[in-house]
């Protein structure tokens, strides 16, 4: 080990490279060599990353039918401390995750557990998102939509119509406000639609105690399993699941509708990405992160013809659709966003979720205003 | 609902002892014990060490008791109260209304019998979230039994009526706790023979005599030691009550699990366990105040 590092500075170029410590992709001497290098673990451990889940599927077929990398996805539907927990449980084995997603308040519960790792488009990632070390750095973001079943009348526009007893029994949200992220993002919308902020959510739980004694608000869970059931038929959540969720009820024969709610436009903090520091295959994990913040515009791995998979490795990737617009594809608002409207290399796919003609201004709550809320939300919420 | 294994196996062994002279012979046979004792250790008693030691532990990890005097504040405090009230109500609810059934089993054929017990253990083994799923696909606003009910003039959610809610978890859980006492207080019920009621006819007692020196000191040690196992599994039940209710009813097992796990509280896992610990604490004394009774109604006796 030490001796490849030493060897590392004298002649990067080279093959002896110690994929766990390479700081960035010219440690390998290129992208062909890096692809190379992660061919030969053959092998990449995914967490808790749902094909479904901003369009993850696609970004992974890329990296199996163009790249031939096994992807082994581990309990995709887990959580963030579940992911921080395997790292830690799971020392030396096999099966050990080599790259997680994760919410960004669970990086401070995992220090000295990710490898140091600069993307090609570092530069492109905004500052108040990333490590200054490359040890974390967030992917993508969503925005609170509203989704139906088409059956439901009148349909509702924003968060505020939904206080009509034509309703009844219909509204969800997707949990626990103070265990998942996106119900807890939920509230929020809620607040900011009728007439708290960012900075006092009051009002927001005071509108679901209101729906939930008119018996509009259902305290279900909602998923595509609940919907099924008919335990509700309105709910709020990330638009990049829209498209997930749309499919998934017309596999069962339901229409869905999704809209941004024309009284609130609510961001959630961007989920990261990170390299386990003792991955057992450290190729891979970075090869799977230079493709998740690949900006090119290009073709989906169903795509790729045989003279595509002839051509050499590096311009295969750089044909390959890049993860930040399979992100854009899922309907997630991807972390180079900025950089990617000014190149013009960001997809403009079919949109899942309808923009209403007047948007108010988009927010998103900090960490430390989500952390408040939650504190709120442990006594609030079971008395709503 | 391992419990219900355990006591059954317990009982089973209880019946009868080999005596072994030696205590060689003794270790012997613990011998073919030896994987269940291997699986025990590992997914029971490692566990329970490293929770009971991290109870203890702050995020420095160095020794507190914080997260005890935490955890009986605000929510977390209140949550003893509704998990113990709703594990009672469901317990009391399941302990009736199964002896009840299993007091008309007990009258019927043998053949009956085994078919109920069979039906029973299945349906006392049906929890997590499919059993949440078949409730909603039964009394949802969409389910079978709602739509069937509205055709023939009722509908179920005319007024207040909802599954997601105290009361509908109480309704659910039933679904499991009454085939479970029918199960394990059905064979306590078989124990009284005709013969005892004959006795006491004969030798002058009343119905009223029977019923108090007979038949309940023998049944009451069987009835309250299911009654308890109820509220053990409906106290630790998980599942079924996080589809159900995405947090606004305050049981304990929910929040524990919002601790150590989810997507948006980051470093309390050694509050959650304080918690987990706690709810030990709580079983320790019911199962206590179950050995004292058992006690006293014995020396009564």
């Amino acid at each position: 080990m030490i001796l490849a590092t030493t060897a590392l500075a004298a002649m990067p170029a080279n093959a002896a490279v110690n994929a766990s410590t390479a700081p960035n992709m010219s440690a390998f001497g290129g992208m062909a060599k890096l692809i190379k290098a992660a061919q030969k673990e053959g092998t990449l451990n995914l967490i808790a990353t749902p094909r479904d889940w901003a369009d993850y599927g696609d970004a992974m077929d890329i990296m199996t039918n163009v790249f031939g990398i096994k992807i082994v996805s581990d309990n995709p539907d887990g959580s963030s401390a579940q992911e921080i927990e395997a790292i830690k449980t799971t020392k030396n084995m096999a099966k050990m995750p080599d790259v997680v997603d994760i919410g960004l308040p669970f990086v401070s519960t995992a220090a000295g557990l990710f490898a140091n790792y600069k993307v090609r488009n570092w530069i492109d990632i905004p500052k108040a998102w990333k490590d200054p070390n490359g040890n974390w750095y967030g992917a993508y973001t969503g925005t609170m939509a509203l989704c139906y079943d088409a059956s439901v009348t009148p349909a509702p526009t924003s968060i505020a119509s939904l206080d009509n007893l034509a309703y009844k029994n219909m509204f969800a949200i997707q949990g626990d406000p103070t265990a998942a992220q996106q119900a807890l993002i939920s509230v929020f919308a809620v607040a900011v639609a009728k007439g708290g902020s960012v900075k006092n959510i009051q009002p927001g739980i005071d509108f679901f105690h209101k729906l939930k004694s008119k018996g509009i608000f259902v305290p279900v869970v909602a998923n595509a399993t609940s919907f099924a059931s008919g335990s509700f038929k309105i709910n709020l959540g990330w638009d990049y699941n829209a498209s997930g969720f749309i499919a998934q009820a017309a596999s069962i024969g339901k229409t869905v509708k999704c809209i941004y709610p024309s009284d609130a436009n609510v961001a959630g903090t961007p989920y990261v990405l990170a390299i386990n520091k003792t991955a057992p295959h450290p190729a891979a994990a970075r090869l799977w992160e230079e493709l998740m913040f690949s900006e090119v515009n290009g073709k989906l791995a169903s795509e790729f013809t045989a003279a595509d998979k002839a051509l050499p490795l590096d311009k295969q990737f750089a044909m390959a659709m890049g993860g930040q617009n399979t992100y854009v594809m899922g309907g997630a608002t991807p972390i180079t966003n900025v950089q990617m409207i000014r190149k013009g290399t960001k997809t403009t796919p079919a949109k899942a979720v309808s923009v209403p003609s007047k948007l108010p201004k988009s927010v998103l709550p900090t960490l430390a205003q989500q952390a408040t809320a939650t504190d709120l939300l442990k006594t609030a919420w079971p008395k709503i | 609902m391992s419990q219900v294994v355990a006591t059954r196996t317990g009982t089973r062994k209880g019946a009868g002892p080999r005596p072994y002279k030696s205590r060689v012979g003794s270790l012997k046979s613990l011998l073919p014990l030896l994987p269940f004792l291997a699986f025990v250790g590992y997914f029971l008693v490692f566990p329970l060490v490293f929770i009971v030691r991290d109870a203890f532990l702050g995020n420095d990890g160095k020794f507190t008791l914080d997260n005890f005097v935490e955890c009986f504040k605000g929510v977390y405090g209140h949550s003893f109260y509704v998990s113990i009230r709703l594990s009672m109500i469901s317990a009391l609810i399941g302990a009736v209304a199964g002896s009840l059934i299993a007091g008309a089993i007990v009258k019927t054929g043998s053949r009956t019998r085994k078919a109920i017990a069979a039906t029973a253990s299945v349906l006392a083994n049906t929890g997590g979230v499919p059993l949440a799923f078949m409730f909603m696909a039964a009394f949802g606003t969409e389910g079978l039994v709602t739509k069937s009910l509205k055709a023939l003039g009722w509908n179920l959610y005319a007024g207040s009526f909802t599954m997601f809610s105290a009361t509908g978890i109480i309704l659910v859980y039933c679904f499991f706790q009454i085939p479970l006492m029918v199960l394990i207080y059905s064979p306590a019920l078989e124990n009284v023979k005709p013969e005892l009621r004959e006795a006491n006819d004969s030798l002058g007692g009343t119905r009223f005599s029977y019923f108090t020196r007979i038949a309940v000191p023998l049944l009451f040690p069987a009835f309250l030691s299911t009654s308890l196992l109820l509220f053990a599994n409906s106290f630790s039940a998980y599942a079924t009550a996080r589809a159900m209710t995405a947090g606004t009813l305050p049981l304990m097992p929910l929040l524990i699990g919002n601790l150590v796990d989810g997507n948006v509280v980051a470093n309390q896992e050694h509050l959650g366990h304080a918690m987990a610990v706690s709810m030990i604490g709580v079983s320790i004394i019911v199962m206590g105040i179950y050995l004292a009774v058992l006690r006293f109604s014995k020396v009564r006796s």
